[in-house]
C-alpha cells in the first residue's frame, strides 16, 4: 500500500539490460504523477512499466511447453471435464455389458456341456 | 514438476479410473443378473433361438439321458479305480492292467456314443439349420478336445514316435 507502486513493476525484468532511459523514464514518471496530480489514471506509474515488461517479454517458443499448458487450461474447464467423463462412463459401461453378457453366455454353454458330457471336460 | 504436466497426468489417472470402474461395475452386475437363470438348458434356448414347444421337447429328452449319462460316469470312474488298483500292484503293465485299460475305453467309447445318440435327438428337435449348427458344436466341444489332445501330442516338437 506504500506509495501505491509496485517496486518490481519499476524495476526492468532483466537487471542485466538496464540502461540510463530506464531511470529517465522513471524519474519522468515520477515527475508527470507529482505536476499531474489526480488527471492520471490510478496506478498510472506501474501501468506504464508492466506494458513496457509485456512488449518486451521474448515471444514463448511454439513448440515449448506453451501447448502442454493450453492442453491444462482446456481439461480444467468445467464443462468439457463432465462431458468426458460422461462419456467415459457410457462407454465403460456398454463395453462392461458386452463383456458382462458374453461371459454370462460362455457360463452357460459351460453349464449345460458339465451336464451332457461330464466326461469330456477331464 | 510442471504444474500443467501434473494436471494432465492427474486427468489421464481420472480418465482411465472411470473407463475402468464403470466397465467393471457393468461388467459384474450384468454378468451376474444373467447368471441367475440357472437352467442348463438357458444356453440352448439362447444360442439356437427355440421356442417353448421346443424347449419343452429337448427338457423331456435332456432329463431323459441325465440318468444314464450318470450311470455311465459311474462306470467309468469305478473302472478307473480298478485300473488304478492294478496299476499301484505292479511296476509293469501287466496283463490285468492291460485288461483294465481295454474295459476302460470301451466304457468311454459307449459313453461317447450314448452322448452323441442324445445330442442327435437333440438336434432333431430343432429347426433343421439350428440342429445342424448344434450337432457340429456338440461334436466339437465335446471330441474336438480329445483331437486337440491328440494333435497336439503328435505334433509337438521333441516328442517324436521312432518305429
Amino acid at each position: 500500500m506504500g506509495g501505491g507502486t509496485n517496486p518490481a513493476a519499476r524495476e526492468p525484468m532483466n537487471k542485466e539490460n538496464i540502461n540510463p532511459d530506464d531511470a529517465r523514464l522513471g524519474a519522468l514518471l515520477r515527475e508527470a504523477s507529482r505536476t499531474a496530480g489526480p488527471e492520471l489514471p490510478p496506478r498510472f506509474q506501474e501501468g506504464v512499466w508492466r506494458r513496457i515488461e509485456e512488449a518486451a517479454a521474448p515471444v514463448k517458443a511454439p513448440g515449448g511447453i506453451a501447448w502442454l499448458d493450453a492442453l491444462a487450461a482446456l481439461v480444467l474447464r468445467p464443462r468439457l471435464a463432465l462431458a468426458t467423463a460422461a462419456v467415459l462412463m457410457v462407454a465403460g459401461a456398454m463395453l462392461g455389458v458386452r463383456d458382462g453378457n458374453q461371459m454370462a453366455h460362455q457360463d452357460a454353454q459351460a453349464r449345460y456341456l458339465a451336464a451332457v458330457a461330464p466326461n469330456s471336460l477331464h | 514438476m510442471n504444474r500443467s504436466l501434473v494436471i494432465l497426468l492427474g486427468a489421464l489417472a481420472l480418465c482411465a479410473a472411470l473407463l475402468g470402474g464403470s466397465y467393471a461395475v457393468s461388467r459384474r452386475v450384468c454378468q451376474s443378473c444373467m447368471s441367475k437363470s440357472v437352467s442348463d438348458l438357458d444356453w440352448l434356448r439362447q444360442e439356437f433361438h427355440l421356442s417353448d414347444a421346443e424347449m419343452v421337447h429337448i427338457q423331456k429328452l435332456h432329463e431323459g439321458y441325465l440318468p444314464k449319462c450318470a450311470d455311465m460316469c459311474a462306470k467309468i470312474a469305478a473302472k478307473k479305480s480298478e485300473l488304478e488298483t492294478a496299476l499301484t500292484s505292479t511296476t509293469n503293465v501287466n496283463p490285468e492292467a492291460r485288461q483294465k485299460l481295454a474295459e476302460l475305453a470301451a466304457l468311454r467309447a459307449q459313453c461317447q456314443a450314448q452322448m452323441l445318440q442324445h445330442f442327435t435327438e437333440v438336434s432333431q428337435t430343432m429347426p433343421p439349420e439350428q440342429g445342424r449348427r448344434y450337432l457340429a458344436e456338440m461334436q466339437r466341444l465335446t471330441l474336438g478336445l480329445h483331437e486337440q489332445t491328440e494333435s497336439s501330442m503328435s505334433g509337438s516338437a521333441g516328442h517324436e514316435h521312432h518305429h
